[in-house]
């Protein structure tokens, strides 16, 4: 058994490790598993820290058998990915618990690695990067530690060193590197995240405006589309008597491709969507995208080919939502009404059809009547019970989001005989001056009606009446909702950003990230392959993978040969490097010295056959028998006097030649 | 202190001629308080050469001639009873003086052999019980026959050891042999002025202790000995004994060169003699082996 010097601070270090790991899985994973593994990390911690005894192989196994059973119950089978994550952290934890031999170190220090690494299946922005590549140069430490007795200062020195070097092969790996289909990738672990559902129902909204998370981030090229943003993601064409949902048809619908009819009256951008549970993208219109994970669906939506816990970024181009016309059996589709309840709205809808002459009228009227009667934004409403909720909303109540006036707007459409649909994705977004960009959070989830009159489908959104500055800009800069909603939203930044300095951070932090995700996350195939064609043009472009390939296997080659190489050259005492380069003059000048005589003689010989060079070998020579063989300290006096006469005879050789 | 050692050098070559490297390696040896082993033919000068050293040294000599009936009482003296005060008195032997030359030690029995060797090593006898220590300096000079000679019992290597150098005269030059036949006057090496004293030579052998022997010089004794254990074709390898009497010999040899730090050359200067009889290497033959050592083991820049 080999005995470990620093084990009290490698047990340390390693427990620090997987206590930073369990904080970055307390998202991910169930919380009892998370408390038992902070306990074991803890009382490892505490372990090492009073010089105790590690757990014997009796209560270490008892204590694992705990703890397999704590983890099937809270993790179960279903979910493979966390399932394995978690048996990687609690066996590592384990064997850390009973470690004595380097062996043991090695093993757990090895397989740190990998539990580092498994944290990306779950995180990739730019603070896991900082904090995860901090937590690596700790586990170099570790692993220098073992092999050493340096201190940990030293070894972190040193690691952090090393990765350092790495640094550069990482970019250079990551920019031209073939970018391979991701076969190896894990089906996507679940995400507990709140999104937009797939049937409009008033409270959902609601619950999504408490969520300040990130859903995209969108960059115009060079015209961007007339404001406000409306975000479209799901569209929802059938009235269930309370909620709108996505009928079998238009989900079949939406598995078309687009038909693509460009006339020309386009909008470029790009979006970068985060991960998500749900196969919609986002864009503004009628979208079409030519990424290859994105698919552009016959309603002008995005659907993402497939699930991918990875950050997706993809260009759009958008057409007017007018320009799309809709054939007979497609209007009598967006006009099906199946129930009968609600009969006030549907006698209100009559009404104002009565009193209209067509479609646009209509449109107007129901505008007017909602700004004209009372109607208030609000995210809190008071709760709607029974069948009739829309009545309720429409003559009762009048307070309500987004969810209730597209839900009653669609309805009353369609009551009138108007082709109409709910569409729900997210409005506006907060937008970032520095890089031109736009957020789009949770809380920026809208629904809204999409009317189709004479002019084609048009936007129709009863909070432009009702709440006009709900349409610029983000939920978070609505002055008149601002309380409302900071007191609804999760602690969080946002939640401070009236303070202006935290706004600030808040702004650079985002930009940080943004640039992050669109720079190294983003960088997928068509990103790289744009960069190579920009840098070596576009006819040898295949080139460049392999040539890369290439460059890096000499590297590699050549710095192992030189880790390798014969050691006699590392650290020479004093003069002897000088006497070597003497020699080497030597042979140039075509002097055979004898083979394996004393250095001292070697030099006289050299002297005697190079007469023009005689004094000053005569003289290092005198010097190198001072300081190698009579002990003489080698100043800098005497170092510079060596250097000169090298020199010295060096250049006499060319005055000779 | 150089210039009289050089003239010591100049007056051992008027009584052996065309030695020099011999005699320059015997002075070494004494001055750095070894012992001499000195092999040879009968009548190559061993004897003369040993009788020269003690009178340019001004120490105290006695020879004793080893035969195979020697016996040890012979060599370090003995108790006698005496009759007048009815008790034994030690009578000293020949070996009570600064220098002994054991000619042709190699004839005497083992017996006689060890007993003049343990005086060299612990610089003492023991007569019935009673100890008697030698006067200081104490130098042995040993000649011997060559081994294949009638009548010669070999010392054992560990009483070889003992000795630091053992160098060979060899057969004169031409012409130094025959300056030596023209010479008409016997050559008379009681003549030969005393060049130093005893206070002097202590102060020789204490400027030779002082000697710098920097870290190259020892990394090559060290390479040397080495080679010598590892080495098949020796049967016998070098003690760190041996690499001590390296390091002393060859700061003695630097000092008779006139400089105050060693040298490897020093080393390869001494190498043969302090190694060869170590080694269980005969002349001859012992030569080219020696010589092959000091061309396989690289010198340390």
């Amino acid at each position: 058994m080999n005995k470990i010097k620093n084990q009290r601070v490698i047990n340390f270090s390693l427990s620090f490790i997987y206590l930073g790991l369990v904080s970055f899985f307390i998202e991910h994973l169930p919380l009892p598993f998370i408390i038992m593994l902070g306990m074991l990390c803890g009382w490892n911690i505490y372990l090492t820290l009073k010089y105790k005894q590690k757990p014997n192989a009796w209560l270490a196994n008892g204590l694992a058998a705990i703890a397999l059973i704590i983890m099937l119950s809270s993790i179960g089978f279903k979910d493979t990915v966390v399932l394995f994550v978690a048996m990687l952290l609690l066996s590592c934890v384990f064997k850390l618990l009973q470690a004595k031999t380097k062996q043991h170190y090695q093993l757990i220090i090895t397989l740190t690695f990998f539990s580092l690494s498994a944290v990306y299946l779950f995180s990739q922005t730019i603070f896991t990067t900082l904090i995860i590549s901090t937590l690596y140069v700790l586990n170099f430490a570790v692993l220098g530690l073992l092999e050493s007795s340096h201190s940990l200062k030293l070894s972190s020195k040193q690691s952090a060193k090393i990765m350092l070097l790495a640094f550069p092969l990482a970019v250079v790996l990551l920019l031209f590197l073939p970018k391979l289909p991701a076969f190896w990738q894990l089906p996507g672990p679940k995400m507990a995240q709140t999104g937009l559902s797939e049937q409009v129902e008033p409270f959902d909204i609601a619950k999504l405006s408490n969520s300040d998370e990130l859903v995209f981030r969108a960059k115009f090229d060079d015209n961007s589309p007339s404001t406000p943003y409306y975000w479209r993601a799901i569209v929802h064409d059938e009235f269930d008597g309370k909620a709108w949902k996505t009928s079998s048809f238009l989900k079949q619908a939406m598995m078309l491709p687009s038909q693509n009819s460009s006339n020309g009256n386009t909008t470029q951008y790009s979006i970068i969507a985060e991960p998500a549970m749900a196969d919609w993208l986002y864009g503004i219109g009628y979208a079409n995208s030519d990424n290859e994970n994105v698919i552009s669906n016959s309603v002008g939506l995005l659907r993402k080919k497939q699930y991918k816990s990875k950050v997706l970024q993809y260009s759009v181009s958008t057409e007017p939502l007018s320009s799309k016309k809709l054939n007979n059996i497609e209007q009598r589709f967006y006009k099906t009404l199946t129930v009968s309840n609600n009969q006030k709205s549907y006698q209100l809808a009559q009404q104002l059809k009565n009193s209209s002459a067509n479609a646009d009228e209509l449109f107007n009227k129901l505008l007017d009547y909602f700004s004209q009667n009372n109607f208030s934004y609000t995210l809190t409403p008071t709760p709607m019970r029974g069948d009739d909720t829309l009545d309720q909303f429409m003559f009762n109540n009048k307070r309500g989001f987004c969810g209730h006036y597209a839900s009653a707007a669609a309805f009353i459409f369609r009551s009138a005989g108007v082709p109409a649909r709910v569409v729900s994705g997210y409005l506006g977004g907060e937008y970032n001056q520095s890089n031109d960009y736009i957020t789009v959070r949770q809380y920026d989830a809208h629904a809204w009606v999409e009317v189709y009159t004479n002019a084609g489908w048009r936007i129709f959104d009863a909070t432009a009446v009702v709440a006009p500055e709900r349409l610029n800009g983000s939920l978070s800069q609505s002055a008149a909702l601002n309380d409302e909603f900071k007191n609804n939203i999760n602690f969080g930044l946002v939640s401070l950003s009236n303070y202006a300095a935290i706004n600030w951070l808040r702004l650079e932090l985002e930009n940080l990230d943004y640039q992050w995700s669109s720079w190294v996350l983003g960088f997928d195939k068509n990103k790289q392959q744009d960069l190579l064609a920009s840098l070596f043009g576009n006819t040898y472009i295949w080139l460049v993978p392999l040539g890369v390939i290439i460059v890096l296997i000499l590297s590699f080659s050549a710095y192992f040969i030189y880790i390798n190489r014969p050691k006699v050259t590392t650290k020479q005492p004093p003069l002897v490097n000088e006497y070597y380069q003497l020699l080497k003059w030597a042979n140039k000048q075509a002097i055979n010295y004898p083979e394996n005589a004393p250095p001292v003689q070697t030099l006289l010989h050299i002297s005697q056959h190079a007469p023009y060079a005689e004094q000053q070998i005569t003289a290092f020579c005198h010097l190198f028998e001072q300081v190698r063989y009579a002990r003489q300290p080698f100043t800098k006096e005497r170092k510079n006097q060596a250097k000169d006469l090298i020199k010295l005879i060096k250049s006499i050789k060319q005055r000779n030649l | 202190m150089q210039h009289i050692v050089t003239t010591i050098i100049d007056d051992l070559s008027t009584v052996i001629f065309g030695k020099q490297q011999q005699i320059k390696l015997a002075l070494a040896c004494l001055f750095s308080e070894g012992h001499l082993l000195i092999e040879d033919l009968p009548g190559m000068g061993k004897t003369t050469l040993s009788h020269a050293l003690a009178a340019v040294l001004g120490l105290s000599y006695q020879r004793i001639q080893f035969t195979s009936d020697l016996l040890p009482a012979d060599i370090i003296g003995t108790n006698i009873f005496n009759n007048k005060e009815h008790s034994f008195s030690f009578h000293k032997g020949p070996i009570f003086s600064q220098v002994v030359l054991a000619d042709e030690i190699n004839r005497a029995g083992p017996k006689t052999q060890s007993s003049l060797l343990e005086a060299m090593e612990e610089q003492q006898v023991t007569v019935d019980g009673e100890k008697y220590l030698l006067p200081t300096p104490f130098f042995v000079i040993a000649t011997q026959n060559p081994l294949y000679q009638a009548g010669t019992y070999p010392l054992p290597e560990s009483q070889l050891d003992r000795f630091l150098m053992r160098i060979s005269l060899g057969f004169p030059p031409k012409n130094a042999e025959k300056r030596l036949l023209l010479n008409n006057q016997k050559r008379d090496y009681s003549q030969l002025p005393q060049r130093i004293n005893q206070q002097q030579l202590k102060q020789i052998q204490e400027s030779i202790a002082n000697i710098t022997l920097s870290a190259p010089v020892v990394d090559y004794i060290i390479e040397l000995v080495t080679y010598t254990r590892e080495a098949q074709s020796l049967s016998a390898s070098l003690s760190p004994r041996a690499s001590m009497a390296l390091a002393k010999s060859a700061k003695a040899w630097a000092y008779i060169e006139g400089r105050d730090f060693v040298l490897p050359e020093d080393v390869q200067a001494v190498f043969s003699s302090v190694c060869q009889h170590r080694l269980g290497l005969h002349s001859e033959a012992g030569n080219n082996q020696i010589a092959d050592i000091l061309k396989h083991v690289l010198v340390p820049v």
